[in-house]
């Protein structure tokens, strides 16, 4: 079997195991088992297995990963998303379509101390859906507007999906979060453009500006809810940014913190407490045990020397590099509709990461590496909304039983629209996330 | 079977206990050096030995309540006997691959003991990580093969 074939037939029988159901980590553990099997022999892979599980379990550079997750359930469970959501929707009260706008600035800031985005469209949807039903916004645009939202998590740190990928790119985790950070606040403002837009074009789908709620707490008072979680972001990443603490550090912070935070709202009982600790478990496990298939697999498609081949023959057609990028980040869209996230990120960049490496796009190299992960972040965050598997549209739909899937991809339709528009804008000028970066210390 | 379910909730937790012990510490060592000019001596050993045995811990819930991520977009369409069927085969394989890590990881710990292999600064042991993360993947596998048999059934998650 010449390598090619053999890489054909390792992603053959990883897909085909996908698409029966078998968990993808355990899907591409046993290809990239069989295919390391077959090229070095069985003895060499299962001495490799020997230490597999103590290098990625216990590695100082990971551990960042459960506390994040831990700090961001600390913060589901603490019930910090009724006094956001409050806060937001007080201040964006005066345009119309703004409880809509609230949900999505209010799943921002929850994205800024949570790292899953799935958790956070949970969340504000549990809080924000009653609220938009209640006061006439249809369920098109309410459940559009809230998986939408969810994924902002993704490119506002601390984001899971931008730990892999600065881990796996062997990139600084400061400097991602800072590069990831305008962008962020790009998609939010773009976000809250589209609904504006989309209420004016398309009558029906939001209450007039005049039965917009009125709010019964103050301005001062409700901005006094959000304060701890303000305080947590500030400290968390402000002592990541200004070195004070290395990123892991920063997670274990945010972890005390949230959990102060979580205790003076006084919400947090030790039933939630023992439930932050499941779904850490859940969440932690998960990725981990895709990091064991990932290596498995990658260190099977390494052997093959395709991964390295393939990478010379891109350099030695001298595309345009813009060219290529893109031609990845449609990729990314294409299996994007199929696969979650974080496979796709552990799967992928270990192939394409030293394609686009080599390249000269006309900065620094470690700048083209950030600035290549935010772009691919961003992708990866469309993926997670468009049909025909849009992870957030079935979390949103899993707590909207009335409303029919269909509708909710109706109604996500302006949020992708504004994706594609930031994607472009990013694509042709890096210089708007990167910028930030020489703020890290 | 109760037993099952009773174990992973107690690794779940004993891990979310350590994560806590690694928050205490890191905060303790981040105060210290930017507050005082003490540093605490292998601070991130620690944090790298207490994760790795807390990721292992997990496992056994995760597989509990279905938390590893499936492709459900091809089988959509098909008949609940042919789902549960094709889970079934799912599980066997998990609790394959859930085995042949513990297996392995027993082995890597016994070579860890006799070559004397520990970390750098606190010259903590390795065969203490590896033989803590044995028996959390092994409870990981008579999960899975618990479901395969039927024996045990998904726990389903509460609401975020």
């Amino acid at each position: 079997m010449s390598p090619l074939q053999l890489v054909g037939a390792i992603f053959a029988v990883m897909l085909v195991l996908m698409a029966l159901r078998t968990p993808i980590a355990i899907a591409m553990f046993l290809a990239g088992a069989a295919g390391y099997g077959v090229q070095a022999g069985w003895g060499p892979l299962t001495s490799f297995l020997n230490n597999q599980a103590f290098a990625r379990f216990a590695s100082y550079d990971l551990s960042v990963i459960p506390l994040f997750l831990l700090m961001g359930n600390l913060a589901t469970q603490g019930g910090l998303s009724k006094a956001l959501f409050a806060a937001a929707s007080r201040v964006m009260s005066r345009f119309q379509g703004g409880l809509a706008m609230a949900a999505v600035l209010a799943s921002a800031a929850f994205g800024s101390i949570c790292g899953s985005s799935v958790a956070t469209t949970a969340t504000i949807t549990s809080v924000a859906l009653p609220e938009l039903r209640r006061h006439g916004y249809s369920g098109r645009l309410a459940t559009g507007t809230l998986a939408a939202g969810g994924t902002l998590g993704i490119l506002i740190p601390p984001s899971l999906p931008l730990l892999i990928y600065a881990i796996l790119a062997e990139q600084n985790i400061a400097k991602l979060f800072a590069a990831a950070l305008v962008p962020g606040l790009i998609a939010m403002l773009g976000y809250m453009v589209a609904i504006a837009v989309y209420v004016r074009l398309v009558p029906g789908h939001a209450p007039a500006l005049a039965h917009e709620p009125a709010h019964p707490v103050s301005t001062a008072q409700s901005l006094w809810g959000v304060a701890p979680i303000a305080a947590v972001f500030l400290l968390v990443f402000g002592g990541i940014y200004g070195g004070f603490f290395t990123p892991t550090e920063g997670a274990a912070v945010g972890v005390a913190t949230t959990f102060a935070a979580a205790l003076l709202g006084r919400e947090l009982t030790r039933a939630k407490l023992a439930q932050c600790f499941y779904a850490t478990a859940q969440g932690s496990a998960m990725v981990f045990l895709i990091f064991i298939g990932a290596d498995v697999m990658n260190v099977a498609l390494a052997l093959t020397q395709v991964p390295n081949q393939l990478a010379g023959l891109v350099h030695a057609w001298a595309l345009p590099p813009l060219m290529v990028v893109s031609m990845i980040l449609l990729f990314y869209v294409v299996l994007g509709t199929v696969m979650d996230e974080l496979s796709m990120l552990l799967l992928t960049i270990p192939i394409f990461f030293p394609i686009v490496n080599g390249m000269d796009f006309g900065m620094p190299q470690e700048s083209a590496a950030i600035w290549f992960g935010i772009m691919v972040l961003m992708t990866v965050g469309f993926g997670m909304l468009a049909p025909p598997v849009g992870l957030n549209v079935y979390v949103v739909n899993s707590l909207a039983r009335d409303i029919p899937v269909a509708e909710s991809y109706r109604g996500v339709v302006p949020f992708l629209i504004s994706d594609v528009l930031r994607m472009v804008l990013l694509l042709l000028f890096p210089g708007l996330s990167l910028w930030m970066i020489g703020f890290v210390r | 079977m109760p037993v099952l379910e009773k174990l992973a909730r107690l690794c779940a937790v004993l891990a979310g206990l350590l994560l806590t012990l690694i928050t205490l510490l890191t905060c303790a060592s981040v105060v210290a050096r930017n507050v005082g000019d003490a540093s605490l001596v292998g601070d991130f050993e620690l944090t790298g030995v207490a994760c790795g045995l807390a990721v292992a811990l997990f496992m056994p819930w995760c597989q509990l309540s279905g938390g590893n991520i499936i492709v459900d977009f091809f089988t959509a369409r098909a008949g609940a006997h042919t789902v549960a069927g094709l889970d079934r085969v799912g599980q066997w394989l998990v609790a394959a691959v859930m085995a042949l890590l513990a297996w392995r990881t027993s082995l890597g710990g016994l070579n860890a003991y006799a070559n004397h292999s520990a970390s750098m600064l606190l010259n903590f042991p390795d065969w203490v990580v590896y033989g803590g993360m044995v028996p959390p993947l092994a409870l990981t596998a008579c999960i899975a093969v618990g479901q395969a048999l039927g024996w045990v059934h998904r726990v389903p998650e509460a609401a975020p």
